[in-house]
């Protein structure tokens, strides 16, 4: 202790220690290996490495149409995630009183069924001839022979109930947090419950929102498998390019210079998501705040 | 007073559509938080409602009538227990070693100014942008070149190696709202930096902890590419799901998925009665 | 024949094979690779039975006793022979568990087994013979090679069956709901542009089977592609896709829709036809009239693995008794010879269902896709363009 006292420069450093030299074997060396396969060229089995920038090129010229149709369909699902979870997020940190650890268990229940089996569940309940489809077409929504199956509806349905406990439980840790006191004394000062609600708790659940959106969005923009079994052709997302050039097409080198465009892409969104919010206060950017 | 009365007076609906309008306005929080549960279920009772279909091939599709033999044997098939302990084994060691992990990660980040932050953001958040099928991949070649065999011990290494970035974002959101001056005081009445960490600050930002470790556990039951290419001989549920789905999908399947969560529910009521014991007898 | 095959008959029996083949197997064994693998020993010439034999399979595509939990055929095996079969069923697609492999066994590594099983299909078993990733059988090892199905005797990517046995078979062709489509669904042609259909059909993921049966319903070969046929097949089928014919290109999980309705034909596997068929005995399934394709699960022995005893076991398989046994089971094309005549009086329900043990006539009319045309790059790519607009 008195050891840290004195050296108290090094504290964050032996924090980070561990969780960082994981992430430094396990991960950034794999990814070393990706970015020199980024760089090859040539045909399964051999590749040789030549410094091939133009597979970046490649990448994005050829595959733009998925790579922003993959924004779009991550980026609706986040919105629409956020639009369900906040308010029981709300709810399980306000009103959950005793019981909100089960209601956080019970939030990510559907994860102990895999996902196969989910979307089984939701393709019985989104079928053609059943009552959802069936009650769409009457009230007009679909047309005649609409669908729901087999639709970019389906796939961002499914890539949003995917990542629901993604969003659900940040929101909740920054909610949770709130000092109801807080709330009582604005309206206490006569401020009515959506200007209390406005003024003092979304400010204040902002860090879970942006935890949240960051947590939704990232991964389902590299999301395949629901396209693949809720989608068409006109679905198919970045993610499906990836997985059909690294497994069908064994193309190693476009597999990996499409992951790092998407990376790359992924990052730099974030980065200007995080300056629009406010990087100090999402990040904790400001030391000892 | 006039308000309501005018109220009243522009919506002359029947008084038990008005009153149930009233109702939902006063109760929006709750009906739209149980609408949210619903849809969250939703797809579950279709899950378990089919764990006791009686399908007379081998894919549980459509419903075929009712039956409890799938409940009487639920590891009927060869393989298939030894798959879901393996699964349960492997999100406890590594939501556990990963919530550890990523909670000196987050500490680290929120609390102290050091040189390289923006760097280490980076790297947290790389791993849940990298597609899982590069990211499995290349995990095997680096066992692979390191004549490591594939098992258990890799299907753990990378299942804690993705998990740490989503508890470090979890756990960050609680930090970046917690109130120092509660340290300050606490150290202020004389307590020293490590039992006002014990017994002021990790309480206060447990839930956080407590919510990353939750989403790690889920992350790896259910993880599948990263695990297909990282397990060598082992399967673990889902492995065993997607694998024998293109001969069969059995019910047995979904006893399972609701088992787990049953289990699950289960032991979180029973600690739930188990405090409001204490916290009655105490009182 | 070899139902009571003891240990010291079947080296005895190996011994005589193996006294005329020993100084070639030598010789092969000292100049070819040098390169000690992780798994199991390279053991080309050996006659010793290991003792364990690792068996990579595809899940629930052996017999299972459900209250017991074991394989009956695994443990009789063992029982004949003393080797204790550790089986794994860790495949669960063809290029996922290449993709698997390819890594150890691009270095020289041996992956740990004895047999894998792969689709000839997927042109998998063709590419591993040419990077020489797995090692020849020991025919002299398996005589009962002679109960295999004439018409698997001779594919065309390992024309004297030196590398790969088929483990099982399925045949492609039209599976269909016939109160839905009118009728019998018999064309391909009808099912690409039939528009009271459209919307509701699916075609496959698998080149070998969309792009085969599409060619086929051209006039083309699809067991000799020729760029023409190919490019005339993939213009067939994005007119589909674009029209919007064509609901979803699928696995295997075109078989939930079927069962449901919400897929009124597609492109399906004999093997599903008869599961769905227990619980909807109105689904069809035929060949189409222009010809239907037939794919093979291949059991190989990768490079590392103990040929011997794989070769073992390969014989004890093509036991018709013991393919029966399997038969019973799987429910997907044996190619075993006299395996038929074994069930006939254990279980006749499955030895006259045609999407087992298919008649001549349909096995007359069944191709196998040209694994040059699997391999070849520029198809592949034109073929994943297709799956995503």
């Amino acid at each position: 202790m008195a050891f840290l006292h004195r050296h108290r420069w090094l504290t964050p450093y032996l924090l980070l220690l561990p969780g960082l030299a994981w992430l430094v074997v396990f991960f950034l060396v794999p990814m070393g290996y990706l970015g020199k396969t980024s760089l090859e060229k040539g045909l399964f089995p051999i590749f040789t490495f030549q410094w091939a920038w133009s597979n970046f090129h490649d990448a994005i010229s050829l595959y733009h149409v998925q790579f922003v149709r993959s924004a779009e369909y991550a980026g609706a699902a986040t919105v629409i995630a956020l639009a369900i979870s906040y308010p029981l997020a709300y709810w399980i940190a306000f009103r959950g009183g005793r019981w909100k650890n089960l209601f956080l268990l019970l939030v990510i229940a559907p994860f102990f069924v895999t996902y196969l089996i989910r979307t089984l569940a939701w393709e019985t309940i989104l079928s053609d001839d059943g009552v959802v489809v069936g009650t769409l077409r009457h009230l007009g929504i679909l047309g005649s022979d609409g669908r729901l199956l087999a639709t970019s509806v389906a796939v961002i349905a499914g890539i949003t109930y995917n990542f629901l406990p993604f969003m659900v439980l940040p929101l909740y840790v920054s909610l949770e947090q709130i000092d109801a006191r807080l709330i009582e004394a604005a309206q206490d000062l006569y401020a009515s419950k959506a200007r209390a609600f406005l003024r003092v708790t979304l400010p204040l659940s902002l860090p879970g929102v942006f935890a949240g959106t960051l947590l939704t969005f990232i991964p389902a923009a590299g999301d395949f498998i629901n396209a693949q079994l809720l989608g068409t052709p006109r679905q198919y997302m970045i993610g499906n390019v990836i997985q059909s050039q690294f497994l069908a097409v064994r193309d190693y080198p476009s597999a990996a210079s499409l992951s790092f465009v998407l990376m790359a892409a992924i990052l730099i969104a974030v980065l200007v998501y995080a300056r629009a919010l406010g990087t100090e206060r999402m990040t904790g950017m400001a030391a000892g705040r | 007073m006039t308000s309501a009365a005018a109220t009243v007076a522009a919506r002359p609906r029947g008084r038990a559509g008005w009153r149930a309008l009233a109702f939902v306005r006063r109760n929006l929080l709750n009906v739209y938080a149980l609408l949210a549960l619903g849809y969250l279920f939703l797809p579950i009772a279709i899950v378990i409602a089919f764990s006791f279909n009686n399908p007379a091939g081998r894919f549980n599709y459509t419903w075929q009538g009712f039956t409890f033999k799938n409940w009487t044997s639920p590891f009927g098939f060869p393989g298939l227990r030894d798959s879901v302990v393996l699964s349960i084994e492997i999100a406890l060691l590594s939501s556990l070693v990963a919530t550890a992990l990523g909670t000196l990660i987050a500490l680290a980040l929120v609390r102290y100014g050091f040189r390289g932050r923006g760097l280490v953001n980076l790297l947290i958040f790389v791993p849940m942008a990298t597609p899982e099928i590069v990211m499995g991949a290349s995990l095997l070649a680096l066992f692979v070149s390191w004549h490591y065999a594939q098992g258990f011990m890799t299907i753990l290494i990378a299942h804690i190696m993705f998990n740490i970035s989503y508890v470090v974002v979890t756990v960050k959101a609680r930090l970046v709202g917690f109130d120092r001056h509660l340290e300050e005081a606490a150290m202020d009445l004389g307590a020293n930096e490590w039992t006002t960490f014990q017994k002021v600050t990790l309480p206060l930002i447990m839930p956080g902890i407590l919510a990353g470790g939750l989403l790690a556990f889920a992350l790896s039951v259910d993880d599948f590419v990263i695990t297909y290419f990282n397990a060598g001989p082992k399967t673990t549920f889902p492995l065993f799901v997607w694998g024998a789905a293109r001969v069969a999908v059995p019910p047995q399947i979904n006893v399972i998925g609701t088992l787990i969560f049953v289990v699950a529910v289960g032991g979180m009521l029973v600690n739930v009665l188990f405090q409001n014991r204490r916290a009655r007898s105490a009182a | 024949m070899t139902d009571q095959l003891t240990r010291r008959a079947l080296i005895e029996r190996a011994g005589v094979g193996a006294a005329a083949l020993t100084i070639p197997a030598w010789l092969a064994a000292c100049g070819g690779s040098g390169s000690k693998s992780a798994g199991t020993t390279g053991t080309s010439g050996s006659k010793t039975l290991a003792k364990t034999l690792v068996f990579s399979n595809w899940p629930l595509y052996i017999d299972v006793n459900e209250k017991t939990k074991k394989h009956p055929s695994l443990d009789q095996f063992t029982k004949q022979t003393g080797v204790k079969v550790k089986y794994i069923e860790d495949i669960n697609d063809n290029d996922q568990f290449f993709g698997k492999i390819e890594g150890p066994l691009s270095q020289g590594q041996g992956i740990g087994r004895d047999i894998v099983v792969l689709t000839d299909s997927s042109g998998l078993p063709a590419r591993m013979i040419q990077l020489g990733w797995v090692e020849k059988l020991d025919k002299a090892a398996i005589p009962n090679m002679k109960n295999l199905l004439p018409v698997q005797q001779h594919p065309n990517w390992d024309t004297n069956r030196d590398y790969s046995l088929p483990w099982q078979s399925g045949m492609t062709g039209i599976g269909y709901d016939p109160k839905k489509t009118g009728g019998e669904l018999t064309s391909v042609e009808q099912l690409l542009s039939d528009k009271k259909l459209k919307g509701k059909v699916t075609l496959l993921t698998e080149f070998g089977d969309s792009i085969g049966l599409v060619m086929l319903a051209n006039g083309d070969d699809p067991s000799n592609v020729t760029k023409a046929g190919f490019d005339k097949a993939v213009k067939t089928i994005k007119k589909a896709v674009d029209s919007g014919q064509i609901r979803q290109f699928t696995g295997n999980d075109y078989a939930p829709l079927l069962a449901k309705g919400d897929v009124w034909a597609c492109f399906a596997w004999s093997g599903d036809m008869v599961q769905l068929q227990a619980d909807h005995p109105g689904l069809k399934w035929n060949l189409p009239d222009s010809g239907g394709m037939i794919w093979t699960d291949n059991m190989l022995i990768p490079k590392g693995g103990n040929v011997f005893t794989a070769s073992t076991y390969m014989n004890y398989y093509y036991t018709p008794k013991v393919a029966a046994e399997v038969e019973d089971y799987v429910n997907y094309i044996c190619p075993v010879q006299g395996a038929a005549g074994v069930l006939k009086q254990s279980d006749p329900k499955v030895a006259s269902n045609p999407l087992i043990f298919p008649t001549k006539k349909m096995l007359s009319n069944v191709h196998q896709i040209d694994a040059k045309a699997v391999n070849n790059q520029d198809y592949k790519k034109a073929f994943q363009a297709l799956l995503q607009a």
